[in-house]
């Protein structure tokens, strides 16, 4: 295999893949945390955060004004159509990209009006991550 | 027998008819590609066809383009030829005034010379009172060597001033008359130069400079506007990447074939060409490094040692260690003589090859990105800073400059001038940086993926006009590097292509290592008719850019060491 490149998030506070321990993705990137995975529980993430409430900062922030890219070391599956309990949607499967295992998925497209909200956000599944810096 | 179809340039044009010029001949040669002035051009002959304008276009006045001829025939040293085309087309370089002209300068003749300068029937006033100035002063400084300084006096007084011009440098030379001591002199004299004929030469050549070019032909003027041709040519080949100069029989074209496109050769975990094997680390190696005469190489194990070993013999030279901290970068400094290191402790470190310590400075490093680069002085240090940030850092200056990205960085290279900074980012983008002047970024290059590893990329080809990177998708991807447009993406290998290496002595030559365990050698679709390389140069060529390329391989090899 070629050379991994391990990117880490900001923290104090992140999710971290469970099995292989690279950072996936951070708290504050919570939407909601009343979602259902395949497996149970997940949490909804936004794609990207705004990251100015922390004293420690990436200064590239003040410079150019960019948000936080709330996830990271994740790979993304091709397009998937699929009915899931709230109707169809266009998803596709998060895996993690150092162990290759499958952590959620990312909603492309709703077809329903009130799940429209959804759209670029994705869901990692709680049991797949662990939490550290809490 | 009027018009002969031919297709060259027209500075090599030529009459059948003569004899003498052995060397212009070679105007013959009929080649077959198109010709910026079109493809017919009407030859008259020597008793006819006086025609003003030659030149399918009809831009090109006969009796300039004559003169130009002749100029460079006598700057060649072609006397003969040149006065026999004089007479033949009945041009004369110069009038017969400007060749007494001529001759009165370099016979020193300066009275004579100035008489003659109002007789040639120069228009403009100010120009002849320029040159009457440079000659009457060549005159003043030749009496003043030749300790006459009364001589000298008079003919500042009565024939410099008179003419108003240049007030400033009439004073400069009044003051060479008072402060008179040789060495002064001497120190004024220095645009003569020692001996005076040859001043007078130059006089001459400020004296073309000064005069209408109608009345006396630049120098070297054919030759600069073949120059420009080919200057224009040279700008406007897309694709240009071959190792030979540019021919003036043909106009210069690269086509896309000169760009390395199809496999040569595929290399399985080096069988073919493994010559040796080095052993002597306890830690996977992470970063290989070639020194600048490509026979001794540095290896950094994983936060341990760096070992420097020969080529030739493959034994292990020196060992550099800093007790009680890990090493987890290396890199050679251009001359070849001492070796950056970066430390686990966040410091760098300069040794030289015997081992001593030179220097050693502590960086805020806050990344675990390990790319490296000294450019070519050995003066600036470029390394990560933060994941969106690289660091150059002056070593006489001790200033810091940051190179600010929008995204994270995964790896960097610089190229061979040292000038440029090759950035490759998260984003799946490449940027382009100038560190000389700046640092500014100048151009970006997409296209390939990058999802999850390292890759790398480099510069590569004729004055490293192109960059060539892997990618996610097992392909190579080749950009033209002005204009960031991609050209070329290479298929063959069967999994991500983390590294490329384009061979620095042949433009034509690229070497890419990958996931499938493999090195493949590109190379052009044609061979090339004339190979400069000697001998085992392909093998000397890869490794000699070895850094990129033997970086990914051993990334292969620390793969699979750490399952």
């Amino acid at each position: 295999m070629g050379l991994l490149f391990v990117e880490s998030l900001p923290g104090p506070r992140v999710f971290k893949c469970k099995f292989c321990r690279v950072d996936s993705a951070s708290p504050d990137a919570i939407v909601s945390k009343e979602f259902r995975g395949r497996y149970g529980r997940a949490y909804l993430f936004d794609s990207v955060f705004g990251h100015f409430n922390y004293t420690h900062l990436y200064s590239c922030l003040h410079v150019n004004g960019v948000n936080v890219a709330s996830r990271v070391n994740v790979s993304l599956g091709p397009n998937e159509d699929r009915k899931l309990m709230t109707g169809l949607h266009t998803v596709n499967d998060i895996y993690c990209s150092c162990c290759q295992r499958l952590l959620g998925w990312r909603y492309e497209k709703a077809y329903n009006k009130d799940q429209k909200y959804k759209e670029g956000k994705y869901i990692l599944e709680k049991n797949m991550m662990l939490k550290e810096g809490w | 027998m009027g018009g002969f179809e031919d297709d060259e340039p027209p500075a090599k044009r030529a009459r059948a008819s003569s004899v003498e010029s052995a060397n212009l001949t070679d105007c013959f040669s009929f080649s077959k590609s198109a010709n910026p002035l079109g493809s017919t051009m009407a030859r008259p002959l020597p008793s006819q066809g006086k025609e003003v304008m030659v030149g399918s276009k009809g831009v090109i006045k006969r009796e300039e383009f004559v003169r130009i001829i002749t100029k460079a025939l006598y700057s060649l040293g072609y006397e003969k030829t040149g006065a026999v085309l004089e007479e033949e087309s009945g041009i004369t370089l110069h009038s017969p005034m400007v060749n007494l002209f001529r001759k009165q300068v370099i016979d020193g003749h300066w009275d004579n010379a100035v008489a003659t300068l109002n007789k040639i029937g120069l228009v403009d006033e100010n120009v002849v009172k320029s040159a009457a100035f440079l000659i009457l002063e060549q005159k003043f400084f030749e009496l003043l060597r030749n300790d006459n300084a009364m001589g000298a006096m008079k003919t500042l007084r009565s024939e410099i001033t008179p003419l108003g011009v240049n007030r400033k440098r009439v004073h400069e030379l009044s003051s060479y008359i008072i402060s008179y001591s040789p060495q002064q002199l001497f120190l004024g004299f220095s645009k003569l130069g020692i001996d005076s004929s040859n001043s007078r030469l130059k006089l001459l050549e400020e004296l073309q400079k000064v005069l209408p070019p109608t009345v006396m032909v630049p120098e070297r003027r054919l030759e600069n506007l073949v120059e420009q041709a080919l200057t224009v040519q040279r700008d406007a080949c897309y694709f240009h990447n071959s190792i030979d100069g540019l021919s003036l029989y043909i106009d210069h074209h690269c086509g896309k074939d000169q760009i390395p496109s199809r496999t040569l050769q595929v290399e399985e975990d080096g069988e073919l060409l493994l010559k040796h094997t080095l052993s002597g680390h306890g830690n996977p190696v992470m970063m290989v490094a070639w020194s600048p005469d490509d026979r001794q190489l540095l290896t950094c194990g994983v936060e341990e040692v760096i070992r420097r070993w020969d080529v030739e013999s493959g034994k292990c030279i020196h060992i550099y260690e800093k007790p009680g901290l890990g090493i987890i970068s290396c890199a050679w400094f251009p001359d070849g003589k001492q070796i950056l290191s970066g430390l686990t402790d966040q410091n760098f470190c300069i040794w030289d090859l015997d081992g001593k310590e030179v220097d050693s400075w502590k960086a805020q490093r806050q990344s675990k990105t390990f790319d490296f680069a000294v450019a070519k002085d050995g003066k600036l240090i470029i390394s990560m800073h933060r994941d969106s940030a690289i660091l150059l850092l002056d070593r006489e200056t001790k200033q810091e400059t940051l190179i600010e990205e929008d995204s994270t960085i995964t790896s960097f290279s610089l190229s061979e001038d040292g000038d440029f900074l090759l950035v490759n980012l998260t984003s799946e983008e490449i940027h382009l940086w100038n560190v000389r002047n700046g640092p500014i970024r100048v151009n970006r290059y997409s296209g390939h993926k990058r999802n999850r590893f390292v890759i790398r990329s480099c510069f590569g080809g004729s004055e490293q006009a192109f960059i060539a990177s892997g990618s996610e998708d097992s392909q190579v991807y080749i950009w033209h590097r002005a204009t960031g447009d991609l050209i070329e993406t290479l298929p063959g290998h069967s999994g991500t292509v983390n590294c490329v290496s384009w061979n620095p002595a042949n433009p034509h030559m690229l070497a890419s290592g990958s996931d499938d365990h493999t090195i493949r050698i590109w190379g052009v679709k044609k061979p090339s008719l004339k190979r400069k390389d000697v001998g085992s140069s392909s093998s000397n060529g890869i490794h000699a850019n070895g850094n990129a390329h033997a970086n990914g391989f051993v990334h292969q090899c620390n793969g699979n060491s750490s399952k």
